[in-house]
């Protein structure tokens, strides 16, 4: 997986908010069936939400993606034959389809999509400052716009 | 973190410790993913055409994955980790899932708590190695020092970036991907035209213009807050110089430096002594020198800042701090420095009122430093050092034992614990008779 290309499959993925527990859980994929008795989240008045899980009040913050980016939930798709490439130009397809027989391709199927998450904390809910969740996507987001933006319209 | 088996409800623990599902509970855990889900920011502007690739990281000249579109450009992954000590983990619910129509996803959890944020990044960065190579240059005039980069095509210059493993040949191939590449290259270096193909040359002025703009850029939008706060605020504090009347000279100056001088922590009025400085700082513009050593025995404490940065250096000091970060985020450490010494010859730039400011300040501290009982900062000084040591000694020790005991075998460790006293030596019986 780690020397292909990966391309992100389009299409309409569910809407979803993941939520980000403080504590780790040994488990990968489904938890099906989920019972509103195990996860639960209640959104108080003032915007707080607090949820029992496994009898630990946790506290959540919303966290909204800044500006003109989206959440995706990915993960990377059992080998599939490859697919050709959605390029517009019929000479770029065949050209890629050449490299296809050197560079492997892969896919990362979007399982859903979501542009807020919850930062949930033990007691209290967790600090914007501290949170490196909060902090590396509000910070960085702005900082890396300013230092990257490079005039395009140069030819 | 939390011990989340305390109670061991038979429901509960299907949902909660997925992995152990007690045999009674009316729950069963589907099997584990296989590919875990991973949990990315994108930029809406990529579209479905991009791709993830991995390109040669032009700092560290290692593999890394990079997000590129046709259309919006180049993208790098940032990582987010918690740290160690408050493990954290995705639980994706189902609850919100728009209608039925497409069969929803099932709420899931993800042990892995990555989060990949896709960034912009310039291209330019990512060509800066083949740029910058010093290979194939001509070698004739090595004895001077001076090489000289070659003309070469553009194709040249990215051949010289294509890893075995990694995609630039695949990006290449996509016309629009390439036409930015090439963009960028034309913007920091010389061309000439041989025939019908543009020949590139890296410009060190160029590429410094470049970065330099992106710094200023940076600046005066502000920096992050945690950059502020470390690298501005603190690095262009003075110290404080708190008369009191009575007391012990040890007491009298506090310096409130950068947190590498081990002192800074000692202060107990600290924290009101940081907050009168800062608004101190800013509120004043005129960078006027009080050396207030002098003895004023006034009943009450006074504290003032001995120097006061001038708004024209802390922003030169913000434009100094984001270039250095460029520099040290996507360059390789042989051509940022090659830079830094450019950048402070450079004449669009005049970092001079900084520079003075600083080796005052420097000067300032160090006086300050002085202030202090000599032996008390000594002391202080002389703790951490021994307590390394000692630390250090006590490691090797432990060490040293370990290895001892290891290669003890089970008969000589029993019979170590024998009380010998009274007995006679194995020696005793070789000596010679007398």
């Amino acid at each position: 997986m780690e020397k292909s290309i990966l391309s992100l499959s389009s299409g309409d993925a569910p809407k979803s908010t993941p939520n980000l527990l403080p504590c780790r859980i040994n488990h990968n994929g489904s938890i099906e069936p989920v019972d509103s008795s195990f996860w639960d989240p209640q959104t108080g008045d003032d915007g707080a939400k607090t949820v029992y899980f496994r009898g630990r009040k946790l506290h959540g913050i919303t966290v909204k993606l800044p500006e003109g980016y989206r959440g995706v939930v990915a993960s990377a798709a059992p080998k599939v034959e490859q697919k050709k490439s959605t390029f517009g130009d019929v000479e770029v397809v065949d050209l890629m389809d050449d490299e296809q027989s050197r560079t492997p391709q892969g896919v990362m199927n979007v399982q859903a999509e979501f542009d807020e998450m919850v930062v949930w904390g033990h007691e209290s809910t967790a600090d914007a400052s501290v949170d490196p969740y909060v902090r590396g996507m509000e910070e960085w987001l702005t900082l890396a716009d300013q230092i990257h933006t490079y005039p395009t319209a140069k030819k | 973190m939390a011990r989340t088996r305390a109670t061991k409800g038979a429901s509960s623990t299907a949902k909660a410790e997925p992995a152990k599902p007690s045999s009674t509970s009316a729950y069963s855990l589907p099997p584990e993913a296989k590919n875990p889900p991973r949990f990315f920011i994108i930029p809406k502007t990529a579209t479905p055409a991009a791709r993830i690739v991995t390109l040669q990281n032009p700092r560290y000249a290692k593999p890394t994955r990079y997000l590129v579109c046709p259309e919006a450009g180049f993208f790098e992954f940032n990582k987010i980790t918690p740290p160690k000590s408050a493990p954290r983990s995705w639980l994706l619910d189902n609850a919100r899932l728009e209608g039925g129509s497409k069969g929803g996803l099932d709420a899931q959890v993800a042990s892995n708590p990555e989060l990949y944020v896709a960034t912009p990044i310039d291209p330019l960065f990512l060509l800066l190695p083949a740029l910058a190579t010093t290979e194939g240059c001509k070698s004739g005039d090595d004895a001077k020092g001076s090489k000289k980069r070659m003309f070469l095509s553009s194709d040249d210059h990215f051949d010289a970036i294509s890893e075995p493993g990694g995609h630039l040949v695949d990006i290449l191939a996509w016309p629009s991907a390439r036409e930015i590449l090439v963009s960028r290259m034309d913007a920091v270096c010389a061309s000439v035209e041989a025939g019908d193909e543009q020949m590139y040359r890296l410009s060190e002025k160029r590429l410094v213009e470049e970065i330099l703009s992106k710094a200023k850029r940076m600046s005066e939008k502000g920096l992050p807050k945690s950059l502020e706060d470390k690298f501005v605020t603190k690095a262009l504090e003075a110290p404080i110089l708190g008369i009191r009347s009575k007391p012990s000279p040890s007491a009298e100056s506090k310096s409130t430096s950068e947190s590498s001088t081990p002192q800074a922590d000692g202060a107990d009025s600290q924290s009101t002594v940081s907050s009168v400085e800062t608004s101190a700082s800013s509120a004043s513009e005129a960078s006027t020198v009080a050396t207030s050593v002098s003895g004023d025995s006034g009943a009450n404490e006074v504290l003032t800042s001995a120097i006061t940065a001038s708004e024209e250096v802390i922003k030169l000091q913000r434009l100094r701090i984001a270039f250095n970060f460029i520099c040290s985020s996507y360059i390789a450490p042989p051509l940022a420095g090659q830079l830094k010494e450019l950048v402070s010859k450079s004449s669009s730039v005049d970092f001079t009122p900084l520079d003075e400011y600083i080796t005052q300040l420097a000067k300032l501290r160090q006086e300050a430093m002085a202030a202090r009982a000599p032996d008390y900062s000594r002391k202080r000084a002389l703790d951490d050092e021994e307590e390394y040591e000692r630390a250090e000694k006590r490691r090797k020790k432990e060490e040293e034992d370990k290895v001892k005991k290891a290669n003890q075998s089970r008969g000589v460790k029993q019979l170590a614990k024998i009380n010998t006293s009274g007995m006679k030596k194995m020696s005793d019986f070789f000596k010679k008779k007398t």
